[in-house]
Parts: C-alpha cells; structure tokens; sequence
C-alpha cells in the first residue's frame, strides 16, 4: 500500500461527503446514528464489491455479470427459507446452500468467460441481462411451499419481495451489538466482513493466488512458466462468484427481504462503481480499495438522503443516486490507461 | 550545409531526477548523426523531447531551445512533430497489430480513389488498397525482405515488425528528419547492413537522420558524427575520421571492458535432446521438419536470418505454439508437450521478448525469482498444516533472493524493488535468476543481449558461460549476434527456412557465415 496517492473521484466523492456531513450539522441531524448506519451500510454492500476482486486480479475485469453470484445466494436463502430454517441455523444453512449453488454457476460461468477471453466484461453485462429472464421463470414455477414465499392469492410463483421477519432478518446485524452511549458496533457483521477480507488477502497468499496475480498481469508470462491459465481463471472466477452468493446472503439479512426477479439486475454497477472510487483501474486492486470505496459512495447515498429530503425535493436523492453510479463507471472508463500508440 | 535541427542547452529533469543537462547538438541535412550511450543515459529521453512524445508535458516539459529548420518547436504532442517532417523508428513497436503490413506502412498516408475525392472530399474517400499494397510492397522491396503485405502484424516475429516500421517511414516523402531508435538491435548483421545501405541513399537525399544504437560497429560505419551520452550529459562529440568503437565504448561507460571468451573444449557426443522432424508453427519465425541433436553439457548456438526460426524452438517446447515431429529428452520421447511437465523435467525457457514474457513488470525482484520454481517446483513453501494452500516461507526467499542478488550482481534499491524500474541488464539477469532457481538442465536462451548496453552484454554472456561451466547445464542460445556467439558456443547450427543448414565450428571464419547464412552450398563444415 506504500506509494498509495488519492485519485480524482476519490478525492470529489470526499469533498461532497465533507460537505454533507457540514450540512447534516448545520441542519440539526443525529451524526451518530448516521454514522451506525453507515458501519451497516458498508457491510451490506462491502461483500459484494469484495467480490469483485478475484475477477479483477485474474484479468477478467469488472465483474459485471455479478447477477450471477447474486442469484446463487438467492437460490440459497430461498431453498432456507422453503425448509423455514429460522435464525443462525437458518442462516448457516442458507450460506452452504449458496456455496454449493454458486459453484456450480460460478464454474458455467468462468467456463463462458474463458472462451471470451478479453471481453469478459462485455459478455458478463450480457450473461447477467439473459440469466435473470431465465430466472424469473424459476422463481415461477419452482415448486417452493412455504405460503409466506408465495403470491398470497393464487398460492404459485415466488413474491418479488420475501420478508425475513421470521427467518433471519438482521441476524448479523444484532448479534454482538456493543453499544457505548449512542454508538453502536455491529460486531458480528464486522467480524463476518474482516473473515472474507482476511480470506481473500490470505487467498492472494497462497500458491494459487500468487499465479491468479501472475496471470492477471502477465498472460504470456505465466503460460511460458507452466501455469494453466484457463484453470487458474476459472478458480478466481468461482471464488468471485461464490463470493458475490455470500454478499447477497449479508444484504438480504439486513435489509430484511430477499427481493427477486429482475432486482439483481441493478446491483452490479453499485457495486462497480464503489470499487472505481476506492482506486481500482480495473487491474490488480486491493483490498484496502474495495472497502474505501464501499465506504465512501454509501456513507454519501446514506447522508445525501435525509439532507435532500430537507432542503431539496425528495426525488432528488434518487436521480443523484443513479447519476452518481453511472457516471463514476464512465469517468472510469474515460481515464482508463489506454494502449495506444504513443502511450 | 544549414543546421536542421538545433538544440540549445536542453535540460530535463522526472520529478526532481536530472535525466538530460546541458545538451547541445545541432543536425545538418543529409547528416547521419549517431548518438551513443549506455542504458538510462537519457538516449530515449533526448527522443521524446525532439519526436513531441506528450510524456514530456506530462511530467512538466523541458528547459532549453529546440530549433527545426529555423524555426523555434516545441512540440505538443507526435502528430506535430509528424506534421513538420520528423519520423520515429521506434524500439518498441509502434504499430498496429491488428492492422495488415500494407495499412500500417500506408497509415495515414493512403492512396484514395480520384473519384470519391471529388464526390466525399479526401478524408471521406475510398482507400485504394491495392495501390497502397502495391506502394509498401515496393518499399518493402527496397529494405530487401519478402513479406507478404497482407499479413496481420499481430502474426509476424519481431526482427520483421521492426523492418516494417522501417518501411513506413522510408515510405514517407515529405520526411526531413528521421529519428532511428536502436533500429538494428533486432536485425541480424546482413539485415543491419542492409539498413545502413539505405540510411545512406536517404542521406544523400538531404534528410537528416539520427541514429542510436548499441552496435558501435555500425556507427562507426555509417555515422557522419557521434555523440555520446552519460548519465544525462554531453560527454563527446566525434566527426568522421575520428569515430573509433574503443573510444566510444571508453566513453559510454567510463572504463574500459573485458569481453566474455569461452574456452574450447574436448565435448562427448552424448545427445540430451533429439529433434526429429520437429516444426513450431510460429508466425513469421517457423520451424519446419527440424532434425537436431543437442549434446550434454555442451553451449549450442543457433542462428539464422531474421525469420527462419531460430527463435521458435524454445517456445516450441513451452507449448506457446503448435508443434509437430518427434523430441526425444534424456532417449525419452516427449508425448505431448506441456510447459508445466517439461519444466519440471528440466528445461526451461529465457524469452527473447522481456517485456511480453520475461517479466512480470509490477512485481518485485522477489516474486519474479521465485515465481517458476514456487509454482512448478514447489520450492519455498512455508512447512505447515497448510501445505497444500502454499503459502511462501519468507526466511527462504530472502536467503536464495539476496544470494542471487550477490551472484548476479543484480542492481537494485531492494529485493522488493518493482522489476520495471530495472534497467534492461539487471532485468536480464532477474530472468536469469529466475532460471537458476528452477535449476533446468537444458536452458534454451533466445537473444540474451537484446536492448542492453555493452558492459552488461559481456557480464551476461559471462554468466550463461559460468552455468554452463559450473552446474553442467546444456545452453541453447538463439542469437543474431554472431560475433558473441562465436565467443561462447561449442557449436553454431546454421537455420535457413526453419531448418538446420550446417553446423559450424565457432572458429570458422565470417566469410563462411555469412555464406552458409544466405543459405549458400559449398562451404567446407568441419565434422562436428
């Protein structure tokens, strides 16, 4: 991390942050519980930009085609919630079933991405965008059971939005709450996200991760020293994936629903675009990047909320929101060394 | 003859560090003006600035005056530099690989239907293509080599790409000044000529050229002036008349050099690899039904003009390309080629491409050492319960790391200095490092000396020499460079058109190369 210098949209999003935070003062708002919020928020989100690290490394790029990961981990907590596992158990056994079901399409889906090779982004937009069609004929016709999935009138198909009220809704939220005064630490849903952060720096430890680094930086370089590319591709990418199935898993549970058909659609480039601001170029990141980002564009989305609300009219947030997401993937894409002629 | 180019106390600095100070040289018309120096002297540096290279902007522009033709520059970017009648020869490849030969020499340049001129405007109009071919065959013909025109560059071997970007600036007609950067690096000797001959003709058409190499020879030759740089300054200036190799080597490094020599020696026959009817389908550098036999412990060189294969058969036996015919290692026949079997059987591979294949750029001197002997070999590994993940023993590392630092006499801040801020030699010898950990009893090296300065050329050639000597491993060295070659080889197999022509003693004469080169008959081999 030595030689670490701010970047341009780090250093914008930080300047609006600071202005936010100076205008929610001004306006008489509580810090603290926005900053509760925030720890919540980074978490939530966190796992699932975290995930996108092992593509990136590899050089597969920006893991657009994170819909896939995402759907894996709905799979499980649908086939947890079907079998009405409730609380850690409940949790766990949604987690495994995630691990499984994200295997199985993390490794479909590296196998696509290897015959791609150089547009992996491109293609994952569009594994993402024919995938969750697919989808939403599953989560019609499986034959889940439990009435609480399913539409209340006519008792078929799966509802777009599962209340995990009685299952595990904030599970890693609430276990381990210190509070000190009006700060609360969430400690359970740190521990969670320092065990995956300590996973994936362990990972690039090991013999298998300092190949996926060789081979992200240096194709041809690795092919004459023995590594099978394709084979250390496919690993990242599973890892990715499965990753991605955890990410929705701590989402979900704080968010309180599992929400499905076309909503997993709409969380890639978020989650893209976090990672861009904590630094990435769409090369070798770290994971230091992955969470500053996360950390910087929620605690804005979070604090831009309320304020806008206030002094704005409440739309607003939401156009900012969509603007803001969008426009760091251009900005990005704008700056992105190029491999010119003269460059 | 009137001053073209005129630089007036340039001065340069990267964030604090001086690259150029005090630099003043002036270029006449029709002047071959070669400029020296060893790597990180400021060569490349001097050429950005005069060649507009916006790099130069970007990290705070130059002090000093640049005059061409008259007038006062100071480039923005290369297109004005283009614009004014300046063309670039570049070491690394400027050009476009997926773009066929003819399009890359006519680039930007095209021949253009007269009557979609008249109907859309020039720069809306149809391209000839056939024309254009036409034109950069022609200009081909010129340099002396036979490529077909419609061939995507992507597919052709490096000493061609360097003659096609040769070719597009020859090609140029309203060229007054030509930069030359190390444009015989990757060229064999008769090809280097070749070149020379046509620098000649383009001088005595009143351009100007400038003209860097590593190859003293040559400018000695060809050279109406020399410059030399050290350490960013102006050390001495020769004319005609004046230009000797010991001097300009004295002052490009500061002291004199011992060249590297091999001692002859008595070999047993025993072969350690056997080629039969071996082919390597590397474009532009292909091996056809290629029979071979590669004694132990002995150091083989392997030459051939540009583009008839010397460079492929490493790679062959790394499965970078397709291969066909029978290798026989140790009298056991390879099925099927794997570079992760065959490392481990023992061989391995030192790149000619550095930067593509030789390195992995952003990372320390460390993990590139370590990297195949961690990966294949297993080397390194930290004994644990973990045994399986691999994580790195950093008490080892450090301990070979530093030993071969020392051995090698690798420069470097640290070992967890990043490979890329290396010089050209010392990147070598990362390679090298690299190779020794793995231990390979049978190296192939292709053009280790490419792009570094001489001092380090001989320290390198020393090198391969001391492994040979010391650990018994045979060396497959493919060099263009015949002279270093006949320094160190026990024997030099000759390759015409991917096969093996002859095999020469090193003792035989020039004369005898170059003839068994062009693929002549008739010349006497010793029985080797």
């Amino acid at each position: 991390m030595k030689n670490y210098r701010l970047k341009p949209p780090q250093i914008i999003i930080s300047a609006f942050l600071i202005l936010l935070i100076g205008l929610s003062y001004i306006l008489h708002m509580d810090l603290v519980v926005l900053m509760n919020e925030s720890m919540v928020k980074l978490v939530m989100n966190g796992v699932l930009v975290l995930s996108l690290i092992p593509m990136l490394n590899v050089g597969a790029g920006m893991n657009f085609g994170l819909p896939v990961g995402i759907i894996g981990g709905l799979v499980g907590m649908c086939l947890a919630v079907n079998f009405r596992m409730t609380g850690f158990y409940g949790f766990f056994m949604a987690i495994l079933f995630t691990l499984m079901i994200c295997t199985l399409l993390g490794w479909i889906y590296g196998l696509i991405l290897n015959r791609v090779k150089g547009r992996e982004e491109i293609a994952g937009i569009f594994i993402g965008f024919s995938f969750i069609p697919l989808m939403n004929y599953f989560w019609t016709l499986a034959p889940f059971q439990n009435r609480e999935m399913l539409y209340p009138i006519g008792g078929q198909g799966l509802r777009p939005k599962i209340s995990l009220e009685n299952y595990f809704n904030h599970i890693l939220d609430n276990y381990g709450l210190i509070s000190i005064g009006n700060i609360e630490i969430p400690v359970g849903l740190i521990v969670i996200f320092a065990i995956i952060c300590l996973f994936l720096y362990l990972y690039f430890r090991t013999k298998i991760g300092r190949a996926t680094i060789a081979v992200g930086e240096n194709e041809a370089f690795a092919k004459l020293s023995g590594i099978n590319i394709s084979q250390t591709r496919l690993i990242a990418i599973i890892i990715s994936t499965i990753i991605a199935g955890f990410g929705i898993c701590i989402y979900a549970q704080s968010y309180g629903f599992i929400q499905l058909y076309d909503e997993p659609l709409s969380m890639a480039f978020p989650a893209v675009s976090a990672i861009l601001i904590g630094g990435s170029t769409g090369k070798k990141t770290f994971i230091f990047e992955a969470i500053l980002g996360t950390y910087l564009l929620q605690s804005m989305y979070l604090l831009s909320v309320p304020i806008a609300n206030e002094i704005l009219v409440p739309e607003l947030t939401e156009i900012l929101r969509t603007f803001i997401t969008y426009g760091i993937i251009l900005y990005a894409l704008l700056v992105r060394e190029r491999r010119g002629i003269y460059s | 003859m009137e001053n073209i180019l005129e630089i007036v106390n340039l001065n340069k600095s990267y964030n604090g560090i001086p690259a150029l100070s005090n630099i003043n040289l002036s270029v006449k018309a029709g002047e071959i003006h070669g400029i020296v120096g060893a790597n990180g002297s400021g060569k490349t540096t001097l050429m950005n600035i005069l060649f507009g290279n916006p790099i130069i902007r970007e990290t705070g522009g130059y002090q000093g005056q640049i005059s061409f033709r008259g007038n006062k520059v100071n480039f923005k970017n290369c297109a004005e530099a283009i614009r004014q009648g300046i063309g670039m020869v570049h070491q690394e490849f400027a050009l476009i690989p997926d773009m066929t030969v003819g399009e890359n020499i006519k680039l930007g340049r095209e021949n253009t239907h007269s009557l979609t001129d008249r109907l859309f405007g020039r720069k809306y109009s149809f391209i000839d293509r056939k024309q254009d071919y036409e034109n950069a065959g022609q200009t081909l013909r010129r340099l002396g080599i036979s490529v077909d025109v419609g061939i995507k560059i992507i597919n052709l071997s490096v000493n061609i790409r360097q003659f096609i970007e040769i070719a597009r600036e020859i090609d140029r007609t309203d060229l007054k000044l030509l930069i030359l950067d190390e444009p015989t690096a990757v060229l064999n000797k008769n090809d280097g000529l070749k070149l020379i001959e046509i620098l000649k003709d383009m001088s005595d058409h009143k351009i100007g050229i400038i003209f860097i190499s590593h190859r003293l020879e040559e400018v000695q030759y060809v050279c109406d002036k020399v410059s030399v740089l050290r350490d960013g300054k102006l050390v001495s200036q020769y004319a005609k008349g004046n230009i000797y190799v010991n001097n300009l080597a004295q002052d490009m490094i500061g002291h004199t050099i011992n060249k590297a020599a091999a001692e002859k020696r008595e070999m047993e026959n025993k072969p350690v690899i056997t080629f039969k009817d071996f082919s390597v389908k590397m474009p532009g550098e292909e091996v056809k039904n290629l029979n071979l036999s590669v004694y132990k412990g002995e150091i083989l060189g392997l030459t051939s003009l540009s583009g008839h294969g010397k460079l492929a058969l490493g790679y062959g036996m790394m499965d970078m390309y397709p291969v066909d015919g029978e290798v026989y290692f140790e009298d056991k026949k390879l099925v099927k080629m794997n570079a992760r079997t065959n490392i481990i059987k023992g061989m391995y591979v030192l790149p000619d491409d550095r930067q593509g294949l030789g390195i992995l750029a952003d990372q320390s001197l460390e993990s590139n050492i370590i990297f195949t002997g961690n990966q294949i070999k297993n080397m390194f590994i930290r004994d644990s319960a973990f045994n399986f993940l691999g994580f790195i023993d950093h008490r080892k590392t450090n301990l070979h790391v530093y030993k071969m630092m020392l051995d090698l006499d690798i420069k470097c801040t640290s070992i967890k200095q990043k490979v890329k801020e290396l010089s050209g030699g010392n990147q070598q010898k990362v390679c090298i490092a690299r190779a020794l950990t793995v231990d390979p009893k049978l190296l192939f090296v292709a053009e280790p000396t490419r792009g570094i300065d001489i001092s380090a050329k001989e320290k390198i050639l020393n090198m391969l020499i001391e492994i040979n000597r010391s650990r018994n491993t045979t060396i497959i060295i493919a060099s263009s460079e015949l002279d270093e070659l006949k320094r160190v080889c026990d024997r030099i197999a000759v390759m015409v058109e991917g096969k093996i022509f002859k095999i020469l003693s090193p003792d035989s004469s020039d004369v005898d190369f170059g003839l068994v080169l062009s693929g002549e008959e008739g010349v006497d081999c010793e029985k080797l």
